[in-house]
């Protein structure tokens, strides 16, 4: 079992979709609206049409400056001023792609000022120079379930009295780069996601996100009451077929829950075999409890769905109402997929699952403090 | 302060050396079929792993700047068909899961760290808050080709593992690592933290604003 030490609280947290904050991102949500829509997968230089989820008036092509920056310390602006990135108030940062699009743009076009944030640290350090952070910024990179690590990490940090508060914050932006890689796994294809639905062939959509949360120890009318990890190493690309590595992941998480009445935000990209691997492991880990998720509406926001997702889990938390499964309907892989919004009033919590590359698998619960 | 004993380390400078060169040198440590899919810095990552034994429980912490440099460049090269392997290769952090996966080690907690000038600090603050009895950290880096003339890939190759352990002695060519907070400014970076590893030098001294690292070898 991999937990933080104690429960800590979140005093704020909040995210950054093409449909908006969190608080419209979720009313988006709740009336089934979808941010997917065809763009050519290469951007500027063509290709197939795919589902992606890109920020109001941003194209798939980098610029210089990135043209996402401004939209980022927006949300960024909302956090409390703290002295973030000194010793006591660490950033611990997290993405997949960071500025990776910068260095396609760069091959192609040739244009110099790309590598200024092609590389990660050079991407996390043009957002530290806007936001005025200080160099101590903890950086992590695990593809899917990067964001989760980073929230493990800034608990660890607050419970053992290291750091006084936390800025987690996770980010991803699409481009060429990550589109036509995917493009190339053949996962990402015409159609648009419906996970968890039981049908011919899958298909996931990606999205531009990005989120923050503030982890303290007492300030906060939410809590992560568990995190859990676990990594497969089984191959890159596929899950154990009996669904091990979900099981694996769930189990310290349901310990923590046991006599609770839950629901479940999961990772659910529109892949087929891993989407239903995923539905019966919390079918079986958390029996009659509903499962939702939201990549049929924003697509998949790489290394920043967690921290995305748990802004999203906030709200409906703290609104009584989560979004179904926007994009799925019948049939689903379990009987307890949810294809329309339901109450989460009679919830004591939810559950918050991402997966990634490699076998690697992350949960937490999120509940009222 | 945090505080652990450094049970197994194990550094590897291969200088200039080119992946197929250490592709054909590693190929038999690794199983049939893996080493051909392998990056130069995954090879040498898994080596470095494989020499401090990896125990079911550990956490592995693992640290790079750059990552997979050649397969980052080689990936950029193959649009407009880009290469799904080159894809998946290049995305940190397959350095180290290259070998895990090879190995089929299933692993609790792994935490990829990727660049900042905190970098090192971090990664120790990372495995020394992890409640395993054990905690590997791990990292090194590929030197890469026309990315590295923009600084956007290493200029070096090295990789190394040890083991932090929260009991036990300290074997011989092992030591000790505590971390302590204090009002010190300064930063190691990772080539300087293979270096100390790789020749045993002791040091003491401020790794990162507010962080402070005291090494010492039996």
């Amino acid at each position: 079992m991999s937990a933080a030490a104690a429960s800590v609280r979140l005093s704020a947290c909040d995210c950054l979709t093409p449909l908006g904050d969190a608080a419209a991102t979720h009313a988006a949500l709740l009336r089934g609206e979808r941010a997917l829509a065809p763009h050519p997968v290469l951007g500027g230089a063509g290709g197939d049409a795919v589902p992606l989820a890109l920020l109001p008036g941003r194209a798939l092509d980098e610029t210089t400056p990135p043209a996402w920056l401004p939209a980022v310390q927006r949300l960024l602006g909302a956090v409390a001023d703290r002295p973030w990135g000194s010793p006591r108030f660490p950033v611990c940062v997290s993405s997949s792609n960071f500025g990776v699009g910068s260095l396609y743009a760069f091959r192609h076009t040739g244009g110099p000022d790309f590598v200024a944030h092609g590389t990660p640290h050079a991407s996390v350090a043009t957002i530290a120079r806007a936001c005025g952070w200080g160099d101590n910024l903890a950086v992590f990179s695990h593809a899917c379930v990067s964001a989760h690590l980073a929230l493990l990490h800034a608990s660890r940090l607050v419970t053992a009295g290291a750091a006084q508060e936390a800025l987690v914050f996770s980010y991803d932006f699409l481009s060429p780069f990550v589109a036509g890689g995917f493009h190339a796994l053949k996962i990402l294809n015409a159609q648009l996601p419906a996970p968890y639905m039981a049908r011919e062939a899958g298909s996931i959509g990606l999205g531009d996100g990005a989120a923050f949360a503030v982890v303290t120890r007492a300030t906060g009318d939410l809590a992560l009451r568990a995190q859990s990890l676990h990594n497969e190493m089984h191959h890159v690309t596929a899950n154990q077929a009996d669904g091990a590595g979900f099981a694996a992941v769930l189990a310290p998480v349901a310990a923590a829950t046991r006599g609770a009445r839950m629901w479940l935000k999961g990772h659910g990209t529109g892949t087929l075999e891993a989407g239903r691997l995923e539905a019966e492991a919390m079918a079986r880990a958390f029996p009659g409890a509903p499962l939702t998720g939201w990549k049929g509406s924003l697509g998949h926001t790489l290394g920043s769905c967690g921290l995305v997702e748990l802004a999203l889990a906030a709200r409906a938390l703290r609104t009584g109402r989560a979004p179904g499964t926007v994009g799925t309907a019948s049939p689903t892989f379990t009987d307890t997929v949810a294809t329309a919004p339901f109450a989460t009033t009679g919830c004591d919590g939810v559950v918050c699952t991402s997966n990634a590359f490699g076998g690697a698998h992350a949960a937490l619960l999120l509940a009222h403090a | 302060m945090l505080e652990r004993a450094i049970t197994s380390v194990r550094t590897i400078d291969p200088g200039s050396e080119e992946p197929p060169a250490t592709r054909a040198r590693l190929k038999d440590a690794f199983p049939a079929g893996a080493a051909r899919r392998m990056t130069q810095l995954g090879m040498l990552v898994g080596a470095a792993l494989d020499a401090v034994g990896p125990q079911p429980g550990d956490a592995i912490v693992y640290a790079s700047r750059f990552g997979e440099g050649r397969a980052l460049e080689t990936f950029l090269e193959s649009f407009p068909t880009p290469s799904p392997t080159l894809f998946q290769t290049s995305i940190h952090p397959s350095g180290v899961q290259q070998g895990l996966i090879a190995r089929q080690r299933a692993t609790t907690e792994v935490f990829p760290i990727a660049g900042s000038p905190a970098m090192v600090a971090q990664a120790l603050l990372a495995a020394l808050l992890t409640p395993t009895p054990r905690a590997i950290f791990c990292g090194g880096e590929e030197r890469g080709t026309w990315l590295t003339a923009h600084g956007a890939a290493s200029e070096r190759t090295f990789a190394f593992a040890l083991v932090l352990s929260s009991a036990g002695g300290v074997a011989d060519g092992c030591g000790r690592l505590a971390l302590e907070p204090g009002d010190v400014q300064g930063e190691l970076t990772l080539e300087s933290w293979f270096d100390l590893l790789h020749s045993r030098r002791p040091f003491a001294g401020a790794i990162a604003p507010g962080w402070r690292l005291t090494l010492h070898w039996s």
